[in-house]
């Protein structure tokens, strides 16, 4: 089953595949063209400028949602005090999908609404063309104007404005079970930096909220205390304002980057997701006179006071510091700051310029709409509210508004709002517009996916026709498959249906293996035998039931008791009991599957070493599990020289020589099935060490369900078709869903000391993916050992169809639906996934690495 | 879901001890001839899909309670169905205890009960022919009881453990479980059990889901087939009460009862056996349903 047998078809197919996602992906994620440099004053505006603010203090906690500040239940209470005296202006700000902090600082800084490649980039956090350092932002615009600028927390504002700071201290959330130390490295360098007057911005990026939110929800017993942390900081900094004469012009800026779930996680779209909280603190702002009640009876949509978008932060601080917009900024001024200006011109002036800066984006954008005067006299008939009709209309009425009498007879307040309205609209068509599909793209991207799947269509077609009822379920599940993609709630639970059709394929191994032992019984083995398939189906049953119930996903069912994070860290003895199993059963069979004594020793103290590394490692990622259980106190005694890095590079250098030793052992024509047992155990126990401590006992099941399967004689056909449905019911069974939040990034850093795009993508990958490399694998030994004469089975093609047809799906899906409401939460992480799925897992794994290991045995 | 797999419990015994002497297996059955029970066969799963689209409703209002009240209404109508239009296993009730040679007998007899004639009736015709009402009265209802003991104390048990496996909730729902096991096993086993008795080969077909299409066949596995189908609107966002486990299954389970039951005596599939191709060697390929 090497590259070579695989046929050309199949082959050009797996070069089709990957042509065709990419050009779909150009055409899907366009590029956003950005206004380059930065804005800058001309003299009028220079003249007309007048800042409120010399200064601003910038705090963001992370996951900060609205209700944890406004509501009774919260630790803000001091801040809630400063909103009943009206020097802090309380808002809600809504932060559009994906919720992740990088985009969410992109659109706090720029004000614009990131493209949702953003999220890639999160991820590949050191990805150079994701930096900020070229574009317009209010950083940058500080910056211009000769000032210094000052950041401690949260290292992504270093990666994204990359020489912005005079002085930073940036904080890596590498453990997310540390509630601590990341904040009190951001909180003691507080008062040595209000001490000083030579900054003029300061920024702040708690994390600590954030991490209590992924660890324990919500409503963890950790999120009180950490809120009135935060309200203590609060305090800290606003009596400082109050009090030191450097800083009496400082806006103090409180926010959340994004909100969080109920269960604590972010990335989607959910009201708990977008309603981030948004203060505007400062003495100064109390001669708005707008005092607010506080706190507010909590209420479910989260939409506390008045709810603004995000990237009105940009315009609102450039306003508020007397800077320029920046160019690409979709923001509208917040209203409210406008009486901070006595004098009407200034203030007019203030929204002037706001609304002709995002004209200037408009027109870039849709340049054959013209916007002057003449040309928009009669444009105005139909009175249109929203798209490129309405902005020319309301443009016009601005135009109309400034030209009509001299200054003084001016109706303010009629200018005022139109200029508003104007602005509103644009931001709406502008975000709108923020995804425009390059249609011949995606259809040339459908085109060249269908084409792979016809051409290897054939040769699929071939196979099923060579067993008749496997070839109908495969045909059954494609066609399923397919339909599912375009509907949102099946996306979201696609566990479901993996789930589902393993138990009919389940009756179909039952049916197979139970008609065979009945014709074959006669002729040999007899009852025992016939039996023990019967015994091997019942125990992948209890397997399958057991891996179902690992760890709930989806979206629907998200929140129900599992076994992963409901039963375990309940039944702490059983957790660890399992997990020791695991890895006896590992280093058992390294000892078995090595060919002389020392290197049996080595396998096993490879094992133990894993074993000694997962240990640490849950001990400083997930400190509940260990508590109260005699490893605990173990674990104290360990030497803590040996940091996890080194630890994990001793691992990785160990399964390495085990890959040697496979390579070597197959010169040695005694050993049969020596090398790819070897590998296997050897990639298994990688797999495991990339698996979070929870999921590991799953390994085990896992080796009961192969058990079971190797017992029932399948047919090389079969054995493809189960473990592409076990590929898929065990990425889900790890806890893996189609939304970005369940990306599994812990166990990413394993052996990587400083950071590298590649090596962290492949340890992301494989960690994710853990449980699908482990059952191609698994496949390979189930398949490799029979002697098939005649035309052997090309289970390539197989794939390749599979893979080829749930892609072309999954874009129609995408294409069809582009402007539904859930195209960017549901649809788009669908695609990011199958691309995932069809070029990580399919090519690289499934083709690449089979055929590796086939290439490997061949040669005896 | 393979309603087939209740005689887990029940034949394991008999299919080992059976195992060295293979016999021919009992051919598909037919509905008895007569009027009323060729109009019966055919009413009967109307009957059922209209009782369940009138209890629907309040099955979605309170699910237990609901269930629980339907049971002794879908027990009796079952009753009523399987002694009009079913042929009774024929001395199988006699077949617990006694040795292989009685068994073999029993068995014959029973093939025979295929015949277009009341089977059933026949051999005990020939022992007391004085007493034929009587006798007819007692081959019905001594099947009938054993088909409703044996589906309360085996079958039951065996779907709602199936039913697990398939991924109904263990930790909760027990209640809902059982009773829509219970409902299960009422549809697909009694009328098996009532016409095959504790034939041990029947039962071994039945685990290996090989047994001939015929309306007592189709209709189980049609029960498992549209329970299994059933599961598919349950992750829907559609937010309705029925979604919740087990209506849809349950209502999967009547209708593929009723599909089976009936699509299984068109001539088309009447007789045929999934059988799959254990390897592609094997030629000897026959329908599925």
């Amino acid at each position: 089953m090497g590259v070579f047998n695989w046929g050309w078809a199949t082959l050009f197919a797996n070069v089709l595949i990957p042509v065709g996602i990419l050009i779909f992906s150009s055409g899907f994620f366009p590029y956003k063209p950005l206004l380059p440099g930065l804005a800058t004053f001309d003299q009028a505006d220079q003249d007309a400028t007048l800042p409120v603010f010399d200064k601003v203090v910038f705090m963001v906690v992370d996951a900060l949602r609205s209700d944890f500040v406004y509501s009774n239940e919260s630790g803000f209470l001091f801040t809630q005090s400063l909103i009943r005296s009206g020097v802090a202006l309380p808002f809600t700000a809504h932060a559009s999908s994906p919720t992740v902090t990088m985009p969410r600082l992109k659109a706090m800084t720029t004000g614009s609404v990131p493209s949702f490649l953003d999220v890639i980039l999160n991820i590949a956090e050191s990805d150079t063309s994701s930096t900020l350092a070229f574009q317009d932002t209010w950083l940058a615009q500080i910056k211009a104007r000769g000032d210094q600028l000052v950041m401690y927390g949260d290292d992504t504002w270093l990666k994204l404005f990359p020489g912005m700071f005079g002085r930073s201290d940036g904080t890596t959330s590498f453990f997310v079970s540390d509630f601590v130390e990341v904040d009190n490295n951001v909180t003691r360098h507080i008062p040595d930096e209000l001490a000083q007057s030579d900054w003029s911005a300061m920024i702040m990026h708690y994390l600590g909220l954030d991490h209590i939110g992924h660890k324990a929800g919500p409503k963890s017993s950790h999120m009180l205390p950490k809120q009135q942390e935060m309200d203590a900081i609060v305090n800290q900094v606003y009596t400082q304002i109050e009090q030191q004469s450097h800083l009496q012009s400082t806006l103090f800026v409180l926010c959340g980057d994004h909100g969080m779930n109920d269960a604590g996680n972010h990335g989607g779209a959910s009201a708990g997701e977008t309603s981030p909280a948004l203060l505007f603190i400062s003495p100064k702002l109390a001669s708005l006179d707008l005092r607010q009640s506080s706190p507010i009876e909590p209420f479910d949509d989260l939409q506390y006071y008045r709810t603004v978008e995000q990237a009105d932060i940009t315009p609102t601080l450039a306003g508020l510091l007397g800077l320029p917009v920046p160019l690409n900024s979709l923001g509208v001024f917040i209203p409210e700051f406008l009486d901070l200006w006595d004098d009407q011109s200034t203030r007019l002036h203030v929204l002037y310029r706001n609304a002709r800066q995002l004209l200037n984006t408009v027109q870039a954008t849709f340049p054959s709409f013209t916007f002057d005067a003449a040309s928009l006299a009669d444009s105005c008939m139909m009175e249109p509210d929203s798209g490129i009709e309405g902005a020319r209309c309301a443009w016009s009425r601005v135009l109309r508004e400034t030209s009509s009498g001299n200054v003084i007879e001016r109706d303010f307040e009629a200018l005022e709002s139109s200029l508003l309205q104007f602005s509103r609209i644009a931001q709406n068509l502008m975000s709108s517009t923020a995804s425009n599909y390059d249609v011949s793209r995606l259809s040339l991207g459908l085109l060249i996916t269908a084409v792979a799947a016809v051409v290897v269509f054939p040769i699929t077609y071939q196979e099923c026709k060579r067993s008749t009822y496997t070839g109908i379920f495969l045909l059954f599940l494609i066609i399923g498959y397919g339909s599912m993609m375009f509907a949102s709630s099946y996306v979201e639970e696609e566990q479901q249906f993996w789930y589902w059709i393993c138990s009919g394929w389940m009756v179909y191994l039952h049916i197979r293996s139970a008609s065979s032992s009945t014709t074959a019984s006669s002729s040999r083995a007899g009852v025992f035998s016939a039996n023990a398939g019967k015994f091997a189906i019942l125990g992948f049953a209890i397997a399958l039931r057991l891996v179902r119930r690992w760890n709930q996903t989806g979206q629907k069912f998200a929140a129900e008791p599992d076994i992963a994070r409901a039963f375990f860290p309940s039944h702490r003895p059983i957790f660890w009991a399992l997990f020791m199993l695991t890895y006896a059963d590992a280093g058992l069979r390294l000892w078995r599957s090595l060919p002389s004594t020392i290197l049996k020793m080595g396998g096993v103290t490879l094992a133990t070493l894993a074993c000694v590394f997962k240990l640490n490692f849950v001990a400083n990622d997930s400190p509940e599990l260990i508590v109260d259980t005699i490893l605990s106190r173990i674990a104290e005694g360990w030497p803590s020289s040996a940091s996890l890095v080194l630890q994990a590079r001793l691992i990785f250098g160990g399964l390495g020589g085990c890959v040697l030793i496979a390579l070597a052992l197959r010169s040695r024509s005694d050993e049969n099935e020596g090398p790819s047992k070897l590998l296997h155990e050897a990639l298994h126990l990688f797999l495991m060490t990339q698996s979070r401590a929870t999921n590991i006992p799953l390994f085990l099941v896992f080796r009961i369900a192969a058990w079971s399967l190797s017992s029932m004689e399948l047919s090389d056909m079969e054995v493809t078709i189960t473990t592409m449905i076990l590929q898929y019911t065990s990425f889900f069974a790890f806890g893996g869903s189609n939304a970005i939040s369940s990306v599994d990034l812990s166990s990413a850093y394993n052996g990587v000391g400083s950071y590298s795009v590649a090596m962290v993508g492949i340890l992301t990958f494989v960690s994710n993916w853990a449980g699908p490399i482990w059952w191609v694998s698994a496949g390979h030994l189930l398949r490799g050992h029979q002697e098939h004469g005649g035309e052997s089975h090309n289970a390539a093609a197989l794939l390749t169809f599979h893979v080829a047809a749930s892609a072309l799906s999954v874009m129609a899906a995408c294409t069809a639906l582009r402007t539904h409401l859930f195209i960017w939460t549901v649809f788009s992480p669908k695609y990011l996934y199958t691309i995932a799925w069809a070029t990580g897992n399919h090519v690289a794994v499934n083709l690449f690495g089979v055929a590796g290991l086939s290439l490997l045995e061949r040669r005896r | 879901m393979t309603s087939s797999n209740t005689s887990s419990a029940a034949p394991t015994p008999g299919s080992l001890s059976q195992a060295p002497a293979e016999k021919p297996s009992a051919p598909p059955i037919n509905v008895l001839p007569s009027q009323l029970a060729q109009s019966y066969s055919l009413a009967h799963p109307v009957v059922l899909l209209g009782l369940c689209a009138w209890r629907f409703e309040a099955v979605v209002e309170s699910t237990t309670r609901e269930l629980l009240r339907d049971l002794p209404w879908l027990a009796a109508l079952q009753f009523v169905y399987v002694i009009t239009c079913l042929p009774p296993a024929g001395s199988s009730f006699g077949e617990v205890t006694p040795g292989p040679e009685d068994k073999k007998r029993a068995s014959r007899s029973s093939t025979g009960s295929s015949a277009p004639v009341r089977p059933g009736k026949s051999s005990h015709r020939r022992k007391t022919s004085a007493k034929i009402s009587w006798a007819s009265v007692w081959a019905r209802l001594m099947p009938a009881s054993l088909a409703f003991g044996l589906t309360t104390l085996l079958a039951t048990p065996a779907i709602a453990i199936l039913l697990v496996l398939f991924g109904a909730p263990l930790t909760t729902h027990n209640v809902e479980t059982f009773l829509c096991a219970a409902h299960m096993a009422l549809l697909s086993s009694t009328p098996l059990i009532y016409v095959h008795g504790v034939d041990a080969t029947v039962w071994k077909e039945v685990w290996g889901i090989s047994r001939p299409a015929d309306i007592v066949w189709g209709s189980a596995l049609g029960t498992g087939l549209g329970a299994w189908f059933g599961a598919i609107p349950i992750p829907l966002d559609w937010d309705r009460t029925w979604q919740a486990f087990p209506i849809t299954i349950l209502t999967g389970a009547y209708i593929g009862y009723a599909m089976g039951g009936l699509l299984s005596r068109t001539p088309f599939v009447y007789g045929k056996r999934i059988q799959f191709a254990p390897g592609p060697a094997d030629e000897d390929e026959k329908k599925t349903n």
